[in-house]
């Protein structure tokens, strides 16, 4: 054994590379100063190895990145937890480095000989925001879509070459990201970010065993690294990996949502409303604000140039007891500045209840999503977006305030309320129950606002037929139960899922209350079945079903509803129309359907 | 003939250390063009996005006028195209969106806005206030009054919302003429 081990080391050299860096003479106490550079190697072989796994199950394509960031978060055994070791490693490696720089200019080792080692924590510190502007994108997801969108838009602030710089950045023409913006961040963050990285650090540790050994020299009191100057060391990194995996741990251990928590995907129609960077930008945002538009350029590039300027000329600015003041009062205000520029945009958020609603509603999409692709089996090929496309419960209310909101409210006992500001149809909420038709035959309900009040309808036959029908003062009890009956028959037309059980344990009221419709003399005026004729009003057969509600919402106009006498309802998708005329698609029209009548997937009970 | 080597010279190892220095420059420019041939290949092929052209430029029609609610309210419209991104096609989807509204000029019956902002590229939302409706960007609280102009000073956008040309045609159909524009400049560029 011991023979082939001298075999080899007579090639290798590395006992005596051992020996020569175990038992080199440091500073006494130069170990302690060199714990966040020691921690910052071991930090990089976390990222190193959870990267090269979160590699391996990472796919840069705009549409299954995400999906394959959920699988790993979702799927995978400790694939949150990879996921969150490499999150937090990298958000700690760049306070780290913050702290290191802090602490350089405090004992004012900027100076000979160490401006080299200043410099390269600078370039370090720099590579490391590279790290995170180009990573963060990688998860695709809304925040850092939308947050990524604005941050690489700045590049077109650059004279000259501003466009053509965003171009190359986003690997497209532009405005928006495309295919090929996920493989050119990648691209950065592993070869051009993560390789100069190891390099600057190692470039570090150099420079730094270099400065030792020539103050060593110099006939400071000194002690040998191994293993004095590294038993602190090693400990730091234990503290350091006790922290990670705190952080890590903070969100419980149940999948998906455990680590850090995934978004909902990436929607290149739309920009998230509460789209914030991340902590280490939060003041460069804030700054943005403190300029008018028309000098973007200035707290974007020309005040961090500046910042930048300072710190790389503070080998020399620092060289006496005023520059070395001068030095500590620089670093002074940028860290205070940027932690009252941040503390700004916490506390306006915090009050803005758009930008906290937008928040929880991002929350409700995020967990959606993950339930949709659970209850499907998977994510079809068209990804996240599609379950989320074809999602009656997200995209209703989407639809409805787009299209409907201007006149319908939707509110009452529902989970989405959705009040219109100017309401001049009826509300939709709860629509086709029996507590919703019931208001039909109700004259104080019918004429309020909630039903015909604001319409054309609000003097119309319909009205004066339940004011002479359904007189409160002159009902008897017979009379109301005789309504109850109707309302429960017409109601039972809608085939609503939520009244399946009431609709058919109550089969015998609603066969009598098909017969009272025609007893009253609905079918005077509606058709209904085989019953009376449409032209006049609308048509009563499979009211406010789905196939209904379709087709009044696709031609209010068309006789089998409101025909010429159609308030101001528009024409979603007239048949006659083309395609690419209607302004709802049919998919869209049923979408909202469905939403309107609480058909969507939820999850099973009891899970 | 004399052989160069043994000719005398006046300066004893100088051809030697001119030798020397030829062979570093040449060691040097011969790795270094070696070097070139990846290197260039690399540019070239990494700075491809430059010669991509933005789309847009074209009249799409987006709605008819009758779709557009009376007292001026804006709505917004999807343009809807084919959509290229690299090597796929993507039929009928969008490639953008308008803010389109009644303006109740005879002229100009309709104005049309992009939806980004042109600050830093989000999208301009619609949010109700006590004084009715106006446009709201809220990645950086921008505000913008229902013609497009900047309602607080400073805004964070460096001009006012960007409008379109619009062309009613056949007295009913809204036709627009959709183009991005560059982001973060105070005067209004189309993207190229």
């Amino acid at each position: 054994m011991n023979t082939v081990l001298q075999w080899i080391d007579e090639r290798l050299g590395a006992v005596e590379l051992w020996r020569l860096w175990a038992e080199h003479p440091v500073p006494r106490g130069a170990a302690w100063k060199r714990i966040i550079p020691a921690v910052l190697l071991f930090a990089v072989v976390v990222q190193g190895i959870t990267g090269f796994v979160l590699l391996s199950y990472y796919t840069p394509s705009d549409n299954s990145a995400w999906e394959s960031v959920y699988y790993l978060q979702s799927y995978v055994s400790a694939g949150w937890l990879l996921r969150a070791l490499h999150h937090y490693t990298a958000n700690l490696l760049v306070l780290l480095i913050g702290l290191y720089l802090i602490q350089l200019v405090v004992t004012a080792e900027y100076r000979k000989p160490r401006e080299l080692v200043f410099w390269t924590v600078v370039v370090l510190g720099c590579v490391s925001l590279g790290l995170m502007l180009t990573g963060d994108l990688l998860a695709w997801d809304r925040n850092s879509y939308s947050a990524s969108l604005v941050r690489f838009s700045y590049l077109k602030l650059v004279p000259l070459v501003g466009g053509d710089l965003y171009k190359v950045a986003i690997g497209g023409p532009g405005p928006v990201f495309g295919h090929l913006t996920l493989p050119r961040f990648q691209a950065l963050h592993i070869g051009l970010f993560g390789g100069s990285f190891i390099a600057l650090l190692v470039l570090l540790h150099y420079l730094l065993s270099r400065a030792e050994r020539q103050e060593a020299k110099a006939g400071q009191s000194t002690e040998v690294r191994w293993p004095a100057a590294t038993l602190p060391a090693a400990i730091a990194c234990a503290v350091f990996m006790v922290l990670i995996l705190g952080l890590s741990l903070s969100h419980g251990t149940t999948p998906p949502h455990a680590g850090i928590p995934l978004g909902s995907p990436a929607n290149p129609a739309d920009t998230y409303a509460a789209a914030r960077p991340e902590w280490a930008f939060l003041g460069l945002y804030e700054l943005v604000h403190l300029f008018p538009g028309e000098y973007g350029i200035v707290p974007i590039f020309v005040i961090p140039g500046i910042a930048m300027l300072l710190v790389l000329a503070m080998p020399f600015t620092g060289r006496g007891r005023g520059g070395y003041l001068f030095n500590l009062g620089v670093v002074a205000v940028l860290v205070l500045g940027n932690i009252v520029l941040a503390c700004i945009t916490l506390a306006r958020d915090a009050a803005d209840e758009q930008h906290q609603a937008a928040i929880v509603n991002e929350k409700e999409r995020a967990e959606r999503v993950v339930l949709l692709a659970h209850l499907n089996g998977g994510i079809p090929p068209d990804g996240a977006l599609g379950l989320l496309r074809r999602d009656p419960k997200m995209r209703g209310p989407e639809l409805f305030t787009a299209q409907c909101a201007s006149c319908h409210s939707h509110s009452g006992a529902v989970e989405h309320e959705i009040i219109s500001e100017e309401v001049s149809a009826p509300n939709l909420g709860a629509y086709g129950t029996r507590e919703w038709v019931a208001g039909w035959l109700d004259v104080e309900r019918i004429t309020s606002d909630e039903y015909f009040g604001k319409t054309a309808f609000r003097a119309g036959k319909m009205v004066e037929f339940v004011r002479t029908m359904f007189n409160e003062k002159e009902m008897e009890d017979e009379d109301r139960a005789d309504r109850e009956k109707l309302v429960a028959a017409l109601s039972a037309e809608a085939k609503l899922p939520s009244q399946a059980e009431i609709d058919r344990r109550d089969a015998d009221v609603i066969k009598e209350g098909r017969e009272l419709i025609l007893d009253f003399g609905c079918t005077d005026c509606h058709k209904f079945h085989d019953r009376g004729s449409l032209g006049t009003a609308p048509d009563l057969t499979g009211y406010a079903s789905r196939e209904w509600t379709i087709g009044i919402t696709r031609a209010p106009t068309h006789r089998r509803f409101y025909g010429d006498t159609n308030d101001r309802m528009p024409t979603y998708a007239p048949l006659d129309a083309k395609p690419e005329d209607h302004l709802l698609s049919e998919e869209e029209i049923g979408l909202l359907a469905d939403w309107l009548m609480g058909v969507w997937q939820e999850a099973p009970e009891g899970n | 003939m004399e052989s160069p080597v043994s000719s005398p010279s006046t300066q004893r190892g100088a051809p030697d250390q001119r030798r020397g220095f030829i062979a570093k420059v040449a060691a040097a420019v011969i790795g270094g063009i070696s070097l070139l041939v990846p290197a260039v290949t690399a540019l070239v092929a990494y700075f491809n996005p430059i010669r991509q052209k933005s789309p847009g430029g074209e009249f799409f029609r987006l709605t008819a006028l009758a779709a557009l609610p009376e007292d001026g309210t804006p709505r917004r419209f999807s343009v809807i195209t084919d959509r290229v991104d690299a090597w796929n096609r993507y039929p009928r989807e969008p490639i953008g969106a308008v803010w389109l509204r009644r303006t109740g000029d005879k002229d100009k019956p309709v104005a049309a806005f992009q939806v980004v902002c042109p600050h830093a590229g989000c999208i301009i939302g619609l949010d109700s206030t006590p004084d009715g409706p106006r446009f709201f960007c809220p990645c950086h609280v921008a505000g913008f009054d229902l013609e497009g102009r900047r309602t607080d000073r400073p805004s964070p956008s460096p001009r006012d919302m960007d409008a379109l040309e619009v062309e009613i045609r056949g007295d009913s159909d809204v036709w627009v003429k959709f183009e991005n524009f560059v982001t973060g400049t105070s005067e209004k560029v189309a993207e190229s």
